[in-house]
């Protein structure tokens, strides 16, 4: 009986540990879908990547756009765009996508900005179908006539696309518009002849088998996205056969999925535990820590509440805070030492200046500045003015460890300045959804990610746009700034065609902004990668598309993933 | 019998209604259903979400127009993912069924051959050793379990036998892109199912333990020993099937409980089913899936309970419904 049990276990793990070793060959049988046009290696291994959170939906313009993990692991494989992003000669750049034929060209026309895109005559949808000017123009009127659209900034700015030419789009504007770049880039273009006239959020919401990109997506709701080589993909073809996104739910899960090559690459949020794992050391790992983000993350300051309506106070609160030694305790053992000084993100800093650099921990300063607002203090005890406590109500995402320390650490330097700090957090749909568009708050603790490399901070700090019956409490300027020097200097980088020009005017909206201390940036929140060395590759960040965004170009070692 | 059954659901749907009602007010005054919406820069997007939900009328007046439609199958559409709640539902239950179905029936068996062997070696060292490892197993946190498990027989056992991937699958059911029933979704199920079992083994071997070892005393096994009944047959036809009768009661009780469990298995092992469904639904206030989610459970442990009633009259002719 003994020795029955003993065989029929030893069988047993046998057989799983087979079942382990088949599987993970599974890659290597050179079994592929159909590879792209050209004499090229066919595809070959399956590629296992972790995906930390599964987008809600597939409507990339609508309810779901924005979406970080929609975007790396659907949209930027299957939505054609005419831009890529590249570092060149240090500094990231819009370089015209395979969608196109060359450079766009910008004129002028009766006094109107005009764009004239030439598109690639290779370029089709997945059905065979060419890519036109029609996509651009049914793009066009999706995003301007729809309802629910995330964002129309630029496209409400076109006043026509001229479609007659299939392979010329010619898009005119209403008034002078510098973000120009951004439009058809960060929504792409869709598919005119397999959405017009349907419910473009019914038919793009739980994923479209279409694909103008590299690769078609199948998405299986709460497991994983496939992605497989598209056979009318015009550029260079896949290298992988097929490449999984598995949707991991705890940054537990994904370490330890990474750990033991579950998974073999990791794009994880710098969180305070992954700061940990991440600079553990794994030989069969490789890694990449990159502060040249998208990402701000500031201490938003509600410029309307006592007692930062007085810019004295602000300005002293600034000189309270030790950046510097916060962002060595958050990021330190990754490197990162040094705080942001513009609300102009790492990859848009050729048009940010240092301006909040003179915001260093001066204790004297806050004195001085706090008795110039009228403010007096006893001993130790918090500033005080007219009986009134100088207390500040620090606000985070619940939920969010790295945050919440960096709230904590702030409440004890903020004492010791003499405010009375504490904290009160809030679950992010609350905090964003209700507490920032009501000015409901004192200072806000989060991250403010463009995905575009044109600057444009006139939409969080000029005072038009402070929620109000104005812009049917729509706009963005939580923080209620009112600097009305900054702002045409601000609606200028809008508009700005000139690049100098533009690139002054931003300068100097960050030089006023940090004088008023408007609000305290603070950290440029690392991108952080990692992957299992027999990926072979360009493996590398890009700031607007993601860690994953050129996996076409990717292949494991030997074919076997 | 059907009388019965009858009675017994129709004495269920007021439960499920006070249930509903109040899952249903709890989320609308807990929970800003435009929350989300309210990040869109279309300004017109939440006054035609607050229509749409009817959220300017009363409580009362909302619920009742939910359970109408639920009547008629229409659970209302996500919040989150504009998806239609009735079809994340299906989904996310056939998930959790698998977990459940697998879970119970190993728990069941396991706990029944511990229980027994225990109860046959009473007082000695095997009986101790197990009697502790069942008091660790219901004093150990599922969440700490299961990453416990996952470390040393995912992560550790994959390097000391040199795998090129862990023996036991831990994100999902299967690898990569897979489906169906084949080898690989039962590496994947081994570790979820010990997480979510691992407290009901503990507790039904103790039960059937204690069960067994009253049964093993009783004096009808004494004289069926004196009369030279082999052993085996005395433990397997006249002892264990006495001893399995309040453990089935308590089997199907905790089957209803296991729905609390799939919660935590289901977020440390990324398996997309009703535990997931519900934390992820949470996280953003999507009112439909929670409301929905809380009557489909409440639904599934009331079924749970007729079951065991169901099972105890079965197996017991004297308390068999007439």
């Amino acid at each position: 009986m003994r020795r029955w049990t003993t065989m029929v276990t030893g069988a047993l793990v046998c057989a799983l540990a087979l079942g382990a070793c088949s599987s993970s060959g599974e890659g290597g049988n050179g079994a592929g879908g159909p590879s792209g046009p050209g004499p090229t290696r066919k595809a070959a291994g399956t590629l296992v990547l972790g995906a930390e959170q599964e987008p809600d939906c597939a409507d990339w313009i609508g309810s779901c756009a924005g979406s970080a993990w929609g975007l790396w692991t659907i949209q930027v494989h299957t939505i054609p765009r005419v831009f890529d992003y590249r570092k060149q000669a240090g500094v990231w750049t819009e370089v015209p996508s395979p969608l196109l034929a060359g450079a766009p060209e910008v004129s002028e026309r009766d006094g109107k900005q005009v764009v004239t895109y030439r598109l690639n005559p290779a370029a089709r949808w997945s059905d065979g179908t060419p890519i036109t000017s029609a996509d651009f123009r049914f793009t066009w009127r999706a995003v301007v006539d729809g309802e629910d659209i995330y964002d129309k900034t630029g496209y409400d700015l076109i006043e026509s696309v001229d479609d007659s030419d299939p392979r010329t789009v010619v898009v005119t504007f209403r008034e002078r518009y510098a973000s120009w770049r951004g439009l058809f880039a960060a929504y792409g273009v869709l598919p005119r002849h397999l959405l017009e006239g349907k419910d473009r959020a019914e038919e793009m919401a739980d994923g479209y088998e279409w694909s103008g990109g590299p690769w078609i997506a199948r998405w299986r709701k709460g497991e994983s996205v496939t992605l497989t080589p598209n056979p009318r993909w015009w550029g260079p073809p896949p290298k992988l056969a097929k490449v999984v996104f598995k949707f991991l739910a705890s940054s537990a899960a994904e370490f330890k999925a990474f750990e033991s090559r579950t998974v073999k690459a990791i794009y994880p949020q710098p969180q305070l535990e992954v700061v940990g794992k991440v600079t553990r050391r794994d030989p069969q790992a490789r890694r990449f820590v990159t502060t040249e983000t998208g990402n701000v993350e500031a201490l938003w300051v509600n410029n309307d509440r006592f007692p930062f309506d007085d810019v004295r106070v602000r300005q002293a609160f600034a000189y309270a805070v030790d950046r510097e030694a916060i962002v060595r305790r958050l990021f330190g053992r990754l490197g990162v030492t040094e705080p942001v000084h513009s609300f102009n993100p790492p990859i848009q800093s050729r048009y940010a200046a240092p301006a909040f650099e003179r915001y260093r921990a001066d204790p004297r300063r806050v004195e001085e500045l706090m008795r110039a607002a009228g403010f007096r203090r006893d001993g130790d005890g918090p500033w005080r003015k007219d009986g009134r406590v100088a207390e500040v109500v620090l606000t985070t995402t619940t939920g969010n460890k790295r945050r919440e320390l960096t709230l904590q650490i702030l409440q004890e330097q903020l004492r010791r300045a003499g405010f009375r700090a504490r904290i009160g957090n809030l679950p992010p749909a609350d905090l964003f959804g209700e507490h920032l568009p009501n000015g409901d708050f004192q200072v806000a603790l989060y991250a403010q990610v463009v995905t575009t490399l044109d600057p444009g901070l006139c939409v969080v700090f000029c005072a038009k746009n402070i929620p109000g019956p104005d812009n049917d409490h729509s706009g963005q300027n939580f923080t209620r700034t009112r600097v009305p020097e900054a702002d045409p200097f601000l609606e200028r980088v809008d508009v700005e065609a000139d690049e100098q020009e533009r690139i002054a005017a931003s300068k100097r909206a960050d030089e006023l902004l940090a004088e008023a201390m408007v609000s305290l940036p603070l950290d440029p929140l690392p991108n952080i990668g990692l992957w299992d060395r027999r990926i072979e590759g360009p493996v590398a960040d890009n700031p607007v598309l993601g860690m994953f965004w050129n996996v076409h170009e990717w292949r494991c070692r030997g074919g076997r993933c | 019998m059907l009388t019965f059954v009858a009675r017994r659901a129709l004495a269920a749907v007021p439960v499920l209604l006070v249930a509903s009602f109040l899952s249903f007010w709890f989320v609308r005054v807990t929970v800003d259903p435009t929350a989300k919406v309210r990040q869109s820069r279309d300004p017109q997007a939440v006054a035609r979400l607050r229509e749409r939900l009817r959220l300017d009328e009363p409580v009362v007046v909302q619920y009742g127009v939910w359970v109408r439609d639920a009547l008629r199958g229409d659970l209302g559409t996500s919040e989150r993912t504009g998806e239609p709640v009735s079809r994340m539902l299906r989904r996310a239950l056939w998930t959790t069924t698998q977990l459940l179905l697998w879970g119970t029936a190993a728990a069941a068996l396991v706990a029944v051959a511990v229980g027994v062997y225990s109860a046959l070696r009473a007082g000695g060292v095997a009986d101790h050793l197990l009697t502790t490892l069942a008091f660790l197993g219901l004093a150990m946190p599922p969440f700490w379990f299961g990453l416990l498990a996952i470390q040393i027989l995912a992560v550790d056992l994959t390097r000391w036998l040199g795998l090129s991937e862990p023996l036991f699958g831990f994100v999902g059911l299967h690898s990569g892109d897979g489906s169906g029933f084949t080898l690989d979704y039962l590496r994947h199920l081994v570790l979820p199912v010990m997480t979510l079992t691992v407290g009901i083994v503990a507790e039904w071997s103790r039960f059937q333990r204690a069960s067994m070892v009253e049964v093993l005393a009783a004096p009808y096994i004494r004289t069926a020993r004196a009369k030279g009944v082999p052993r085996s047959r005395l433990v397997v036809r006249h002892a264990l099937r006495n001893a399995l009768l309040p453990l089935v009661t308590v089997m199907a009780l905790d089957v209803g409980l296991l729905f609390g469990g799939v919660i935590v298995t289901e977020q440390i092992f990324s398996i997309p089913g009703m535990g997931r469904l519900f934390v992820e639904s949470l996280r953003v206030g999507d009112a439909p899936v929670l409301v929905a989610w809380t009557v489909v459970t409440a639904a599934f442990v009331i079924a749970a309970n007729l079951v065991a009633d169901l099972a105890y009259g079965f197996l017991d002719p004297r308390v068999r419904p007439r």
